[in-house]
């Protein structure tokens, strides 16, 4: 599915891709956590994944890189093929031997996750993080790899010197994040899957990071899938815009496009929950909520994904609804629209 | 169950009252001479002391709330903004009670805020609501005797009356008799986060301490609780004290902004006229940092990681002895910055900011 075209040379392709997510000590039904997705990126190209938690982005994610928890999830159909620069053929993630995976893990598409706190180890070094990150993948010696290290925490913006013995508590949230960014980068990747990295951020810092990882993106022509809840994030860093719910793409398309012309109830419903900031804007006034909730249950088969929670809901969204192309690159998975 | 009737009938009588009040004062002086002070804080400050290792006795201090006054009006949201560790969630647990204070003083409608003073009575007026709705609720009670603890233990109501009680509460913030009996594992985050709300409700509060209520949350659910605290306002006289670091929130909610830094208070301006222009130096920084959600793609996304970038933690190692705790990062700084410390004083239309060069915009 696309917008404006796929380049030749430099893209990551999902196609129909599922997860299935088993409930634990046999509880209730198993959920399509990921539903036939579909998506691409291009080199230089940022695609937003936008939605509520428990959608199941952070799954989506995972899934790309293998990384799902195998022990209560499992890929049944769809490919995410990659294809880079320098690498003679395209390969499909999903097809790989596992054996294989470490050497496309990092090197080829990697990934950012949500929180920092948790993704560095507390006891270790930032510096020594980032070239066991290297050793993994390169056979060079120690202060050939600090010197890389050094050099991809200055573009972060870090004081590569003189922070490369620091360990993590002595850092600032924002800077945490960076050397997480610097340690997934530090492998010259072609993607990038950044996991609502700064979901844990205070504006300021916030702003920081996005300003960071939009020059990484014109320096690197790196693909990147930005995952957030934020649709003023998104918005503003990113070139199209995946509406993602209970696991299902529920609109796509370019970003402006989305963004002054959302086509599905859930897209109209999220802009307007938002305080925005126009010219003749009220303060005080009752903001649109959307009623209810996202449960498991809005994951079964059978209905719209969104029905429970819809305004323009009736009998005939009781089944299955597809994602069909409503002008142009602009998708949408609605009845009514 | 005086709580339970305060919100149902007393919300809907004074409505009229409340609009006629606010809708007529245009006048901005005025309007300040007629509020009523509710809270106001003097000089108060909190430092945390540790030893900088093991092998070193000397200690360093975090000042973590340094000397600082305000005050709060009855009927207000006065939110407070500022980047993590400049001491907002320090500043809500002294006047909760939480925390001792080093110095300073804290007054309640004109008396000293002292929680040990049973007969005044102060927990009952003053509660406060945390950032994370996932670890402040007891995981092991149910829902219904969360949130009639409180009042069974003020004496409020007794503790037969906890069902009736906690079911009217629930309604009042919107949520259905459903999950009396549920755990707090089994409901949302926002569900979660109005049940908090609900409990600090069940002793009919003046005051509310909301400490990153929404922050944890997503959109959708955000606009339900942001509407909750709207309509308490309105109907209820409620007063808030609201910790936030999203702009887009003050600018929709807040009556006055109280802008922090370094544990010090940069600006306290009326909402309106903040997001019209900052005072304060740091305060434009942090308002040129809000996303601009209904614009044109126009991030300027240089620029960020100079001077200007007013971002990262507050250096606390060494401890600025003296001059503007801004200065550092601060654009529009000049020498007199850097050895003497700007007070916070009037700049006028009822606004303070601490800054020996107001109104100086960035990029000049
Ligand atoms: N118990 C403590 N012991 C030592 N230092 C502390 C303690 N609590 C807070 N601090 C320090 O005090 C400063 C202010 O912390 P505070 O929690 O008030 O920040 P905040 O403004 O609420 O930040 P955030 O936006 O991240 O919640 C920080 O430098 C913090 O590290
Ligand atoms: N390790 C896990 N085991 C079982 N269920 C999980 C696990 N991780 C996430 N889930 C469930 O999968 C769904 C999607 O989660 P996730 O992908 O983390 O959502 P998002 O990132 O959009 O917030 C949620 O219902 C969540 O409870
Ligand atoms: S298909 Fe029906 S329930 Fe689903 S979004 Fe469209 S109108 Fe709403
Ligand atoms: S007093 Fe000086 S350093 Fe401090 S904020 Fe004002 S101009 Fe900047
Ligand atoms: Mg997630
Ligand atoms: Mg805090």
């Amino acid at each position: 599915m696309a917008y404006g075209g796929k380049t030749k040379t430099m893209n990551l392709e999902i196609k129909d891709l599922t997860v299935r997510l088993y409930p634990k000590k046999n509880a209730g039904r198993h959920i399509n956590v990921v539903d036939s997705v579909d998506l691409y990126v291009n080199g230089g190209e940022i695609a937003a994944v936008v939605g509520e938690s428990g959608s199941g982005k952070s799954f989506l994610g995972l899934s790309i890189m293998r990384l799902n928890p195998p022990d209560v999830s499992e890929v049944v159909s769809g490919s995410v093929k990659i294809k880079c620069p320098g690498e003679k053929e395209e390969l499909d993630i999903m097809r790989l031997n596992p054996k294989n995976l470490p050497s496309v893990r990092g090197r080829l598409v990697s990934i950012v996750f949500q929180d920092p706190n948790t993704s560095l180890n507390p006891v270790i070094k930032i510096g020594e993080q980032i070239t066991e990150a290297i050793f993994a993948h390169k056979k060079i010696g120690k202060p050939e790899a600090k010197e890389i290290a050094i050099s991809y925490l200055n573009r972060m913006n870090i004081d590569g010197k003189a922070r490369f013995n620091a360990y993590p508590h002595e850092l600032s949230g924002g800077m945490r994040q960076r050397v997480m960014i610097a340690m997934a980068m530090v492998l010259n990747p072609c993607f990038l899957i950044a996991d609502e990295p700064t979901t844990a951020l205070d504006v300021t810092t916030s702003l920081q990071v996005l300003s960071l990882i939009e020059k990484i993106k014109l320096e690197s022509n790196l693909g990147i899938i930005f995952i957030t809840h934020d649709l003023s994030i998104a918005k503003n860093i990113s070139d199209k815009i995946y509406v993602f719910y209970a696991g299902q793409v529920m609109e796509c398309g370019k970003t402006e496009e989305i963004m002054d012309n959302p086509l599905h109830p859930y897209t109209v419903s999220l802009i307007n929950s938002v305080p925005s900031l126009p010219a003749d804007y009220m303060p005080k006034q009752k903001l649109f909520t959307i009623p209810g909730y996202l449960t498991k249950d809005d994951f079964t088969e059978g209905k719209c994904r969104f029905y429970s929670r819809c305004f323009k809901r009736d009998n005939n969204c009781l089944k299955n609804i597809p994602l069909n192309e409503i002008s142009r690159g602009m998708f949408a998975r609605c009845i009514k629209v | 169950m005086p709580g339970v009737l305060r919100y149902n009938s007393f919300a809907r009588k004074n409505k009229a009252n409340i609009k006629k009040e606010t809708g007529k004062i245009n006048n901005k002086t005025k309007q300040n001479m007629e509020k009523e002070i509710i809270l106001n804080a003097l000089n108060l400050s909190k430092y945390y002391k540790y030893y900088k290792s093991v092998f070193d006795i000397k200690r360093d201090v975090i000042k973590a709330v340094d000397d600082i006054t305000f005050e709060v009006f009855r009927n207000e949201i006065f939110a407070v903004v500022g980047e993590t560790g400049c001491g907002k969630s320090t500043l809500a647990k002294l006047v909760a009670g939480l925390i001792n204070k080093t110095s300073g003083d804290i007054y309640y409608d004109g008396e000293l805020l002292d929680y040990k003073d049973k007969k005044k009575n102060f927990r009952k007026k003053i509660q406060i609501v945390f950032q994370d709705p996932y670890s402040s609720l007891n995981p092991k009670k149910k829902i219904y005797k969360i949130i009639s603890y409180p009042a069974v233990k003020n004496n409020i109501i007794k503790k037969r009356d906890r069902l009736d009680f906690a079911a009217s509460l629930l309604k009042n913030v919107g949520l259905s008799e459903e999950i009396l009996h549920s755990y707090p594992y089994e409901l949302s985050g926002g569900q979660r986060q109005r049940v908090g709300i609900a409990r600090s409700l069940s002793v009919s509060p003046e005051l509310l301490i909301l400490d990153e209520p929404v922050s944890a949350l997503d959109m959708s659910i955000s606009a339900q609780v942001l509407n909750l605290l709207m309509d308490l306002q309105a109907h209820d006289k409620m007063s808030y004290i609201f910790i936030t670091h999203d702009l887009k929130i003050v600018r929709h909610i807040a009556d006055r902004v109280c802008v922090m830094y370094g544990g010090k208070i940069m600006e306290i301006s009326p909402s309106q006229d903040f997001f019209k222009e900052p005072a304060h130096p740091y305060s434009n920084i942090l308002y040129n940092s809000m996303l601009p959600y209904n614009f044109k793609k126009q991030l300027n996304f240089t620029g960020l990681n100079g001077k200007n970038a007013g971002s990262g933690l507050i250096s606390k190692e060494k401890g600025i002895e003296k001059g503007c705790v801004y200065f550092k990062k601060c654009y529009a700084s000049k020498e007199i910055c850097e050895k003497n410390e700007p007070p916070l004083k009037d700049v006028g239309d009822n606004r303070m900011a601490s800054c020996f060069f107001p109104f100086t915009h960035p990029g000049l």
